[in-house]
């Protein structure tokens, strides 16, 4: 291809993840020239998606302890100890799809707002993500199986539920009706009370909620990865986003995945939207060395070439880290493990229907505590074969987990969830990953501007994308373009695309 | 604009650009040709396929332009009067027409019937999608299928009733609280019912209880129920015993129900046709109790009193509480003069509660106190 030496640029985006992908959106109608790389060969960054032979791949770049370019590190595919015919099921490389960022995306999300607004949902497939699941240990019988318990997650589900009596009804809806107004005048007092605690002992003695019934709210809340016990500030409002999500889109589901690899499809489809409006893509181009001047910087990328531009966009990975104008972002050393398995049953009983003639689930959530150590949690995000992210006959499952046993407690957790699942014989994991993935420290929205060096957040690496992210996007968008905040991402249809067609898809 | 979640416009931004409005500008000037045009011909009695794929095009744009739906019926009026009019040796037989015709077992008008039905109801589909609450598009779907049923022999009259059935059940599905559906959903299962000649009572009560479980708040869904019970005790020729085990666990749903959310009025509503069963004045509500006697009366009417007030737990600021409580309470010293499970001291508390949560109701309040002698 044509050198990019001596070229100029009003604005170089560095890495192809979600954050920068939507900035690049953001920009796509600015008239502004943009040229997006990225030093890897595939799109997607932090949040790509991999067949499973690239998946391999990667593993292999990131086997070592953490380097200064990755936020991840110790990663390795595990062959399992299995017979061949357990080992013929997995299907071939391409049939699968893994996510990076599996992350579920509450249907009153910015980000599904912003897609809209964009016209750029009409590219993406989105699936409801159906149920909420805890599996519970009996703890008097250690050598019982596990249970699978559906978390009611929403007024019908607390109506439907056999295991709740009368009275537990009525006070997991009082609570629920708090969560809706805690902000008001008249919860307020109550809610200054009620914010510090400890969730167990408040919803125990202020909400008269059984055990049962408050691990289930955890779940539904899917708190942050952290091994001390939630507030009630850190729960209450999850909870309410959750609730507020339900039947928004449709009925029986409050959140949604992007089908065919979680979020890298939403960085891709905001990639080629860019495209689209004359941006420049390179990829397996890194910057090697930043310089700032008084009309902004000049840039040295990967074989020795010399670029100019007005901004230079990125997460901290992404741009140089000696200089001047590194981010002060610590690195909090919020490590988490996590594992993608390939399931040999598709589990059918995660995926229930939710509602009459509503949309089939292709997502579940399971929660999962350790019984040996009971303040480790394991979140799991299960993807059908709808999700397009495995053959049909299987599922895959994102475990997530915190602390130095991380992975212990992952093996535990699911081995927990299969044998709950009561399925003869227990379903086998075919194949599977593990790794370990760091999250920075950041302040409330995480943005970092040094002169026209701008650094974006990185996407949390929690089970549920978050608002913060576009927001900050946002901010980015208004600096480089002064555009008001009511316009962004707000796009007309493109020259020569019928707007009723276009509304129509 | 939304109700009960449900957005009711297509999400059109309201600040149009300039081009924006030029567009419109444009497309009113071509609604106004278009409808001059519909107008004309249908006044020069031009009954042709042009006029109709007018009345498709005008109707597309606007259709609660209910005019044109009356053209469009009078358009294919005649052409199904010139089909049986024919006969089986007109002149312009498509002889692939006349085998699918003979194949299916019907005349070759029959076909033709049942041919344009189909495609204007595929043409509404869109439609109905687009504006769900749209009276003439529900009335157009119904005159063109009780068209079909006078044309066409019960079986293929039949199979596009099923069909309806099927469409209703997604519009539900897409908005569980549309009375449009819901009305248009029992005119179907009568007529399907009427043709096949058995009742379909079991399986639409079914259906009432996937839909509350689905969404509690559906006063529709919760009215349907009630219509079906008498029809379903009688179907299954129940017995006394049987009326009390049905009532009975009506009850346990409803307070399952009212448990979990005592502040929605559309589940109130159902223990008030409930209790309205007992009432020997009310012909609205016909018994479920067979025999419903006064002892019976009493009966429930304590229980659910005493289940009612125990729902004031944790629920003290729900006005429907003490309403249900003075309104079953009001019934109960009717019947029971004796008056022993409710004291005027608990009634005066009810009333003032409610004075208190709702006071711009204050009149009614006050005609209740003096009512029930307080």
């Amino acid at each position: 291809m044509e050198t990019l030496d001596n070229t100029e640029w009003d604005v170089v985006i560095s890495g192809t993840g979600l954050p920068q992908s939507l900035l690049a959106l953001a920009l796509s109608r600015s008239g502004k020239k943009v040229l997006h790389i990225d030093h890897n060969d595939y799109y997607g960054g932090d949040e790509a998606a991999f067949s499973l032979t690239e998946a391999e791949g990667w593993a292999r770049k990131h086997s070592n302890s953490t380097s200064e370019q990755s936020v991840f590190s110790k990663a390795a595919v595990r062959t399992l100890e299995v017979n061949d015919a357990v080992k013929s099921k997995l299907g071939t490389p391409r049939a699968y799809s893994f996510a990076l960022a599996p992350q579920l995306i509450y249907t009153r999300s910015n980000l599904l707002q912003a897609l809209v607004s964009s016209r750029t949902h009409s590219q993406l497939d989105f699936q409801a993500v159906g149920s909420w699941f805890a599996v519970v240990n009996d703890q008097n019988d250690p050598d019982a199986a596990p249970r699978l318990i559906r978390v009611p997650s929403g007024r019908e589900d607390v109506f439907r539920d056999a295991t709740l009596d009368l009275r537990a009804k009525r006070s997991l809806m009082r609570f629920i009706r708090f969560v809706g107004s805690y902000d008001e005048d008249g919860e307020r007092e109550k809610w200054v009370q009620f914010r510090e605690q400890p969730v167990h002992s408040c919803l125990r003695d202020q909400f008269s909620l059984p055990d049962a019934a408050i691990e289930a709210l955890l779940a539904l809340a899917l708190p942050p990865y952290a091994n001390i016990e939630p507030t009630m500030a850190t729960v209450v409002p999850r909870v309410r986003q959750h609730l507020q999500s339900i039947g928004v889109f449709g009925a029986g589901f409050a959140a949604v995945l992007p089908k065919w690899g979680g979020l890298a499809e939403i960085a891709q489809v905001a990639c080629r939207a860019c495209a689209v409006g004359g941006g420049v893509y390179v990829l397996g181009k890194g910057i090697t060395n930043a310089t700032k001047s008084e009309v902004g910087v000049t840039l040295e990328l990967s074989p020795g070439e010399k670029i100019k531009t007005q901004w230079l966009v990125g997460c901290s990975k992404d741009l140089p880290t000696s200089g001047s104008y590194t981010s002060d972002l610590k690195d909090n050393s919020g490590a988490i493990a996590k594992r993608v398995a390939v399931i040999s049953s598709p589990l059918t009983s995660l995926f229930p229907p939710t509602s009459e003639g509503g949309p089939l689930p292709a997502g579940a959530v399971v929660v999962a505590k350790s019984a040996t150590s009971p303040r480790a949690t394991v979140q799991i995000l299960a993807h059908s074969s709808e999700s397009g992210e495995c053959p049909t006959g299987q599922c895959v499952l994102y475990a997530t987990s915190t602390g130095s046993d991380g992975l212990d407690v992952i093996d535990e957790a699911i081995s927990s969830l299969l044998r709950s699942i009561g399925e003869e014989p227990v379903p086998d994991i075919l194949w599977r990953m593990d790794y370990v993935q760091t999250s920075h420290d950041q302040s409330d929205n995480g943005l970092s501007v040094d002169g026209p060096i701008v650094t974006l957040p990185s996407l949390s690496i929690d089970a549920v994308y978050e608002d913060k992210l576009l927001n900050s996007t946002k901010e980015v968008w208004q600096m480089i373009t002064g555009g008001s905040e009511g316009a962004f991402m707000k796009f007309e249809p493109r020259e020569g695309i019928d707007e009723d067609e276009a509304d129509d898809g | 604009m939304a109700s009960h979640g449900i957005p009711r416009v297509s999400g059109a931004s309201l600040d149009k650009s300039e081009q924006a409005k030029q567009k419109e500008r444009k497309q009113i000037d071509q609604y106004k040709a278009l409808e001059s045009e519909v107008t004309d011909r249908i006044k020069a009695r031009d009954y042709s396929n042009a006029t109709f794929q007018a009345t498709s095009k005008l109707l597309s744009q606007n259709p609660e332009y209910y005019t044109i739906w009356n053209h469009r019926r009078r358009l294919l009026q005649d052409v199904f009067a010139r089909e049986l009019a024919t006969g089986p040796s007109g002149p312009l037989i498509d002889e692939t027409d006349a085998a699918a015709a003979q194949k299916a077992g019907l005349t070759l008008a029959q076909h033709e019937i049942a041919l344009l039905v189909k495609e204007d109801l595929l043409f509404l589909i869109p439609l109905l999608k687009q504006y769900p609450k749209c009276y003439w598009i529900w009335n157009h779907r119904s005159w063109l299928l009780s068209t079909a049923t006078q044309h066409l022999p019960v079986h293929n009259s039949s199979e596009l009733w099923q069909g309806e059935l099927g469409l209703v059940t997604k519009m539900l599905s897409l908005d569980s609280r549309n009375f449009h559906g819901w009305g248009y959903r029992r005119q179907v299962v009568k007529e399907i019912e009427q043709l096949n000649g058995s009742s379909m009572a079991e399986s639409e009560f079914t259906y009432t209880t996937k839909m509350v479980e689905t969404n509690l708040s559906n006063f529709s869904a919760w009215h349907n129920r009630s219509q079906l019970i008498p029809r379903i005790l009688s179907d299954r020729q129940a017995s006394s015993k049987q009326r009390q085990t049905f009532f009975d666990s009506e009850f346990e749903l409803i307070t399952r129900a009212l448990y979990t959310d005592p502040y929605d009025q559309s589940l109130w509503f159902y223990h008030q046709y409930l209790m309205a069963t007992l009432d020997a004045s009310n012909d609205q509500a016909l018994p479920i109790l067979d025999p419903c006697t006064n002892t019976g009366r009493v009966d429930y009417l304590e229980r659910e009193i005493d289940s009612i007030k125990e729902m004031l737990e944790g629920a003290e600021d729900c006005k429907y509480i003490y309403q249900a409580l003075l309104e079953y309470s009001s019934r109960y010293i009717e019947v029971e003069a004796g008056n022993k499970k409710v004291s005027t001291v608990e009634l005066r508390e009810w009333l003032d509660e409610l004075r208190k949560l709702d006071p711009l109701r204050a009149g009614r309040w006050r005609d209740w106190q003096e009512q029930l002698k307080l």
